[in-house]
């Protein structure tokens, strides 16, 4: 019996789609209730820090938050190459692949900002000060705005463009994100400038831990939830597209009998 | 030998070209300078460059470099709009020449023109804000075209990423900006080190490193994915 | 902490601790609120 390419294997989504809803219901609330045990963790658990005092609680959202939001722009720019490199081989693959491009681009902007506007409110309280131009944060602010960018160029491009210009986008993007990283930290060893969040070793105690590693576990599920969430949304549009255009397509050969 | 001869041939054809339309109306130059003198006009009534010589020293190099940008962005934005009359582009869709040729032609053309802008700016620049440069001047010769090299190739291929977007002109600035942060930065650390004298000789050839390796980066990006956005139906 | 201390707004730095969960909360919430609204709107394709 000659082997069946995996491709046969695979059952059409009409098959998969009760069962996909299924899994996405069910990974919705395991990401809810570890989140809410890491709320509890932060909050009620942990022994107040003796430093800050419970504004150091802000910690437990972002820091875990920073670190997945560093997660997203690689989705995004392994999508784009994989658009670039299907484009013409494969369009029906491609489309999926942009579609996954734009829907990391969006959530990586969701997290950025989060991290952004949170670290702000923190450093408000716990430094004096709203905004400090130093190495981390503000290879944050750079990284935002390059994604940011990234969607704006999808909104203003024209239609039938907008994805090959937006994968070649995330190319620039993605090589520019290592640049930004290297020349802000070697402006700032040449300009020692106050830190956030004191250096890049400021330990941590035990007993912040496990509401570190349920936060992270949180927002991590929650991440791939909202992302897969997201890309199902743009994939259900394209399909629509295409069967709006195959309409229109079909009523312009319809021959009057 | 005889690709890159003839290569270089394509290249030299479009900047030509570009460098003759441009030669005949004058427009870009002529919208360039001017801006730009506006630009340190308003900066210098900004900030003051007689009452505070000090600081003016150290910010001189950010203004003169965010004067520049936004000078470059005027004349970038309408450089690929000759292509678009009378179906040029189609035409150069279809000519047989690398369309990464085009871009060269033309991301050379558009230096050259912003190269002119700052031969003529830097003089009035130091006038209006009573400079002079306590390190070493030769140094500007270098940080100079360097950093117009960062911003004009990648300007350059973002203007053409727009070109048939709505909102054209807004969305140039949108994706230029994030883009060119870390050379705005390097060219603004390099050339404030050079008029200040603060920074020691290696740290700003590290700056300058940095502005060559950006420089080379993305000009390979750009000559590699032109062909991608021009024909990107 | 308790409830109580946690929604206590008296000092600045609790107000600040409340802003940051709060932000949090409102940005994911409303970004999930913003798709599912949009997946409810578009057609569904296979049915």
């Amino acid at each position: 019996m000659p082997n069946r390419p995996i491709r046969d294997k695979i059952k059409p989504m009409e098959q998969r789609a009760p069962t996909l809803r299924k899994v996405a219901w069910l990974w919705f609330a395991i990401s809810v209730a570890v989140l809410v045990v890491g709320f509890r963790q932060a909050i009620f658990l942990v022994p107040t820090d003796a430093a800050q005092g419970d504004v150091g609680r802000i910690f437990y959202y972002h820091v875990p938050i920073a670190m997945w939001s560093l997660l997203f722009p690689y989705l995004n720019f392994a999508a784009s190459l994989a658009y670039l490199y299907w484009r013409k081989r494969n369009p029906l693959r491609a489309l999926s692949a942009d579609a996954f491009a734009l829907a990391s681009a969006e959530v990586a902007v969701v997290y950025t900002s989060i991290t952004l506007i949170t670290g702000s409110i923190w450093g408000r309280a716990a430094w004096g000060i709203w905004w400090a131009w130093d190495a981390r944060l503000t290879s944050l602010l750079l990284l935002w705005l390059l994604y940011v960018s990234y969607l704006m160029l999808r909104r203003f491009s024209s239609t039938g463009q907008t994805q090959t210009l937006a994968a070649v986008l995330s190319v620039f993007a993605a090589v520019d994100v290592p640049i930004v990283y290297m020349s802000i930290r070697w402006w700032r060893t040449q300009h020692p400038a106050p830190v956030f969040f004191g250096g890049p070793d400021a330990g941590m105690d035990p007993s912040m831990l496990p509401a570190f590693f349920w936060n992270i576990a949180g927002w991590g599920l929650w991440g791939i939830f909202i992302l897969l969430f997201r890309f199902a949304l743009e994939r259900r549009r394209q399909i629509a597209d295409q069967e709006a255009a195959l309409q229109a397509i079909e009523a312009s050969l319809e021959i009057p009998r | 030998m005889k690709p890159f001869l003839q290569y270089t041939g394509h290249v030299l054809n479009h900047l030509r070209k570009d460098l003759r339309l441009e030669w005949r109306s004058r427009d870009a130059i002529n919208g360039m300078l001017f801006f730009a003198l506006l630009v340190v006009v308003v900066f210098g009534l900004a900030f003051d460059p007689a009452g505070y010589p000090t600081t003016t020293r150290q910010i001189s190099g950010g203004i003169l470099w965010v004067a520049l940008l936004f000078a470059s962005i005027t004349a970038l934005n309408q450089s690929w709009a000759r292509e678009l009359r009378n179906q040029v582009l189609e035409a150069q869709r279809m000519a047989p020449s690398p369309a990464s040729a085009l871009f060269l032609g033309k991301a050379i053309a558009n230096m050259s023109f912003v190269l002119v802008v700052e031969a003529v700016l830097a003089p009035i620049f130091i006038v209006f804000f009573n400079l002079h440069a306590l390190g070493d001047i030769w140094l500007l010769a270098v940080i100079l075209p360097l950093g117009t090299w960062a911003l004009v190739v990648n300007g350059t291929f973002f203007a053409a990423l727009g070109l048939r977007a709505r909102n054209r002109e807004l969305l140039l600035p949108l994706l230029l900006l994030p883009i060119s942060l870390p050379a705005l930065l390097a060219m603004v650390q390099a050339t404030t080190g050079v008029l200040t004298g603060d920074l020691d000789p290696i740290q700003i050839n590290t700056w300058i490193k940095q502005l060559i390796g950006y420089d080379i980066i993305f000009t390979t990006i750009c000559i590699l994915f032109f062909e991608t956005i021009l024909n990107a139906e | 902490m308790t409830w109580h201390s946690f929604f206590d707004m008296s000092t600045m730095e609790n107000r600040h601790l409340l802003a940051a969960y709060a932000t949090v909360l409102v940005i994911q919430v409303g970004y999930l609120a913003r798709v599912a609204w949009q997946w409810h709107h578009t057609k569904n394709p296979r049915r």
